[in-house]
């Protein structure tokens, strides 16, 4: 990973093309590069290469293969090029990157990753979030990360941290955040906490996840608790991993947890803002993943629109009126999803001007933005299928991948109707929806 | 409780036949069908679970013969003023539990239109084929072969490209076609068909019309050739592949029509396969009606029935008006197709207009809807086990075959603002 405590600003006109790095056609799309570090830019470069390598290579060969193709990527990704490290204190064995800044270089390294494999960025947005919860600047929690940060610096494993959030429960009563059941129950023991939580749905990897971020209701107190629970806990049971629209990456299935007993310590927070805080920068993950979509979906329909002809008239595809006039659409798309994701990197990046990423402005912003970005990214691939017909369908073409894996995230997000609701709290001060 | 069977249909279209085959259909697909269909995906090689139903339903309950005249084993369909409302309704029951099989059925009749229905009822291939669909209780399926690697939509593209992009060929030797080219994507093929329609020209780049030809090859013969199936982001029931023809022979009388009658009558393989494919579309939504109606009553959000709040209340209710508007309009469709008397042939460019007006309409409403409730089921909307998602990645390509949205928007255009250039 690069050295990003001796970074500084790039100037504003020196993108990726000027300074060689290798943003190529990506670049066309319009991004706030005068934010961004020149580590930010050699990272994102490197990440393309080894993406390139690791994934893209051989993924016609591997295809969503996760023992083979995914696994080992990931372990790439997180171990070698240490993106697990990035935000935990030096002094832990971590890069201390945990500036708020630190919002650009996620957006970044995530869209790269996502141009490739969203699942794979999908899960890095787990840990950046958590990362940024327990080990941002200014929010540090140095009791939880001398607990946890030695997980993910240690060299060898990568951690793989999946969350257990509100979700619509079949029981109507019960403790609700915003009106969605929390799945877990935390009651406190005489060494820390017990947990219970039946059929459990986890955002990712309920199969192999390392580390789960459960959002507790702590019985008799009607107050939460988010507690981190390790994989191999006592009384954590996994369902079998069950088959969803796409995430390869992620083998998700329903855990129980039975009794699991664990130490104070692993309740690393409490307080409604740091909720709506790891969810802001969560949401920053997910709305990257988008972003990464539609740069790899972008890639793919650019060469079916030169090669392809319609029409028996020697016209290729995209100088059909019709047809290209639809990929710059999609295209218009692109580019107003990526300013909007990098935008919310820059309100992560400032509390001083936004506030804290836990207030609820910046969630509400992060909210509508992820939404946004994803339900846009949902449209234009929907469209560039289309376009290519057969074989947008096509597993061969790669690009229905990403339209089953933008589908899962909007879907993990959550229901764009209830969201509404978070928006026209903060908007209108609507008090009971 | 109310159910599918609450939204409407227009009842002054329904006929006897098509309810009385609807309502086996609805059996087979509960029983046959619907507990297996998860597994589908990964069956889409092999077809080990999804042939046996289509054994019981095609083979055993006889359904594949019904286009063929009575006196040939048939059960006379091709000479009623009903078999798209008929036909709507089959295709609406099985696409309720998988639309892949919905199109893998559709598509045995396909090609059989353009023999068996009036007014251009082929005696004599009705007399050569009709052995093989009714001699036997094994599932024999067809297949129209029109798409070539080059661009499946100039060849549909009829009216402004008039057969010219068409490479397949055909060349009279003697009294017989030779047959060479190479298609792609035909459903039920990967090895599936017995028969198929395969749309040639008798002269490469021409503009005449007379020179396209259907012509009929069992899939047999020698000089065929075809891949296994290709692997689809859904759709699984339905095989698609490569087929190459290398010196195939077949004798002329195997040409569907003949000259001009093939490239006019293919119109009708247009209308038809649109107004089947809001079938596939309803049948579809149906299901999804079913499953969310489960999950938004089983779910609770702020202590009540998801379905009790207000804001999914309305997500709820656009996707049952869409199914009300979508069926009612495919309906239509199908008695479009039905009554020449009263909206003119099928194979009319007004018709092959609407048909495809219609379906693409219905193809992005369908779309849309699907993709807001996936959505309001979260994470369960992604899960298998819901098949929501499965419909919505099969649905998709409803929506991309037979030219795709584009192509059917020029036609469209054409038709209705006499477009000259497009
Ligand atoms: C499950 C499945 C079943 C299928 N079944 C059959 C079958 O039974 N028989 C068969 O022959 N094929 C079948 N196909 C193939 C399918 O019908 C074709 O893929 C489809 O017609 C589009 O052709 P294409 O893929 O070659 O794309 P293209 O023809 O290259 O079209 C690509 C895009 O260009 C647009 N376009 C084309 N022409 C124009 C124009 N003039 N103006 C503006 N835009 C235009 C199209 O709308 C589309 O968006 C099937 C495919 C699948 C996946």
């Amino acid at each position: 990973m690069p050295d990003f405590q001796a970074c500084h600003p790039i100037a504003g006109s020196e993108g990726f093309y000027e300074k060689g790095y290798r943003m190529n056609d990506l670049g066309l799309f319009p991004y706030p590069r005068g934010r961004l570090q020149k580590a930010d830019l050699d990272l994102a470069a490197e990440l393309q290469s080894l993406v390139d390598k690791e994934i893209v290579e051989k993924r016609l060969e591997l295809k969503e293969d996760y023992e083979r193709l995914l696994k080992p990527a990931f372990v790439r990704l997180m171990v070698e090029m240490g993106l697990q490290k990035m935000f935990w204190p030096e002094d832990l064995g971590g890069e201390g990157h945990n500036e708020p800044g630190v919002a650009f270089t996620v957006m970044a390294a995530l869209e790269q990753i996502a141009c490739a494999d969203v699942g794979l960025a999908f899960l890095a947005a787990h840990s950046f979030a958590l990362q940024a919860a327990l080990a941002g600047n200014g929010n540090l929690k140095r009791e939880a990360c001398e607990r946890f940060a030695p997980l993910f610096c240690a060299d060898g494993a990568p951690v793989i941290v999946s969350f257990l959030l509100p979700v619509f429960t079949e029981e109507e009563s019960g403790a609700t955040w915003r009106g969605k059941g929390l799945q877990v129950t935390a009651r406190a023991a005489p060494a820390g906490w017990k947990l219970h939580g039946k059929c459990v749905r986890p955002t990712c990897s309920g199969a192999d996840a390392d580390l789960f971020g459960a959002w507790c209701a702590v019985e008799g107190e009607g107050q939460q608790a988010f507690i981190l629970v390790p994989g191999d806990a006592r009384g954590l049971a996994r369902g079998p991993e069950f088959r969803k629209t796409g995430l390869a990456a992620s083998r998700n299935a329903d855990i129980d947890l039975a009794g699991v007993e664990l130490a104070a310590a692993h309740c690393v927070f409490r307080e409604e803002q740091e909720y709506r805080r790891l969810l802001s920068w969560y949401y920053l993950g997910l709305a990257a993943c988008g972003v990464g979509a539609l740069l790899a979906s972008y890639r793919i329909l650019k060469e079916w629109g030169d090669n392809r002809v319609i029409k028996a008239t020697g016209n290729i595809f995209k100088e059909n009126p019709l047809t290209g006039a639809l990929m710059g659409e999609i295209a218009k798309e692109i580019a107003v999803d990526r300013l909007l994701a990098y935008d919310l990197a820059e309100m992560l990046a400032e509390p001083d001007t936004y506030g804290d990423a836990g207030c609820e402005g910046v969630f509400t912003a992060a909210l509508i933005v992820v939404h946004h970005v994803l339900s846009s990214a949902d449209y234009a691939i929907h469209r560039i299928m289309e376009l290519m017909a057969s074989a947008g369908y096509a597993k061969e073409w790669q690009l229905e991948r990403y339209w089953r894996d933008v589908k899962t995230v909007q879907c993990y997000l959550g229901a764009y109707e209830l969201a509404k609701h978070d928006f026209a709290r903060w908007f209108y001060g609507a008090r009971t929806l | 409780m109310r159910s599918i069977d609450d939204f409407s249909r227009p009842l002054e279209y329904l006929t006897p036949l098509g309810e009385q085959v609807g309502e086996i259909i609805r059996e087979w697909v509960e029983k046959e069908v619907i507990p297996y269909r998860r597994d589908f995906d990964e069956d889409y090689l092999e077809h080990r679970l999804i042939l046996p139903p289509f054994r019981k339903l095609l083979g055993e309950y006889g359904i594949q013969r019904i286009l063929f005249p009575e006196d040939l084993g048939g059960w006379g369909l091709g000479h009623s003023d009903y078999l798209s409302v008929a036909a709507f309704r089959m295709f609406e029951e099985i696409a309720r539990a998988d639309s892949g099989m919905a199109v893998a059925f559709g598509v045995v009749f396909w090609p059989l239109v353009l023999i068996c229905c009036e007014p251009h009822v082929n005696r004599r291939l009705c007399e050569e084929f009709a052995p093989m669909f009714t001699g036997t209780r094994e599932p024999v399926f067809s297949c129209m072969a029109m798409t070539e690697p080059q661009g499946g939509s100039d060849i549909e593209n009829v009216e402004i490209l008039k057969g010219s992009t068409i490479r397949t060929t055909a060349v009279q030797d003697g009294d017989e076609w030779v047959i060479n080219g190479h298609k792609l994507w035909p459903t039920n093929t990967g090895g599936v068909a017995d028969l198929m329609a395969v749309v040639c020209t008798t002269d490469p780049g021409s503009r005449d019309v007379n020179d396209i030809a259907i012509i009929f090859v069992p899939c047999h013969l020698p000089g065929v050739t075809q891949s296994s199936a290709y692997e689809k982001a859904g759709m699984a029931a339905d095989k698609n592949g490569d087929i190459w023809f290398e010196n195939v022979r077949v004798p002329l009388w195997y040409r569907a029509c003949g000259p001009g009658d093939d490239a006019r009558f293919y119109g009708e393989v247009v209308s038809l396969g649109n107004m089947g494919s809001i079938a596939f579309m309803t049948g579809v939504m149906l299901n999804v009606y079913e499953k969310v109606r489960e999950f938004t009553s089983r779910n609770t959000y702020r202590g009540l029935p998801l379905k009790e709040n207000d804001a999914v209340a309305g997500v709820l209710a656009d996707f049952a008006a869409t199914i009300e508007a979508l069926r009612i309009l495919g309906y239509q469709c199908a008695r479009m197709c039905d009554r020449h008397d009263l909206y003119g042939p099928r194979w009319s460019p007004e018709v092959m207009a609407k048909a495809r007006a219609h379906r693409y309409f219905a193809a992005d409403r369908t779309l849309e809807a699907m993709g807001r409730v996936m959505n309001l089921m979260e994470s369960f909307g992604a899960d298998r086990e819901w098949d929501v998602e499965k419909h919505w990645r099969d649905v998709k390509m409803v929506q991309l075959w037979l030219g795709g949205k584009q192509l059917s928007q020029m036609e469209v255009a054409r038709w209705f603002y006499e477009c000259e250039t497009l």
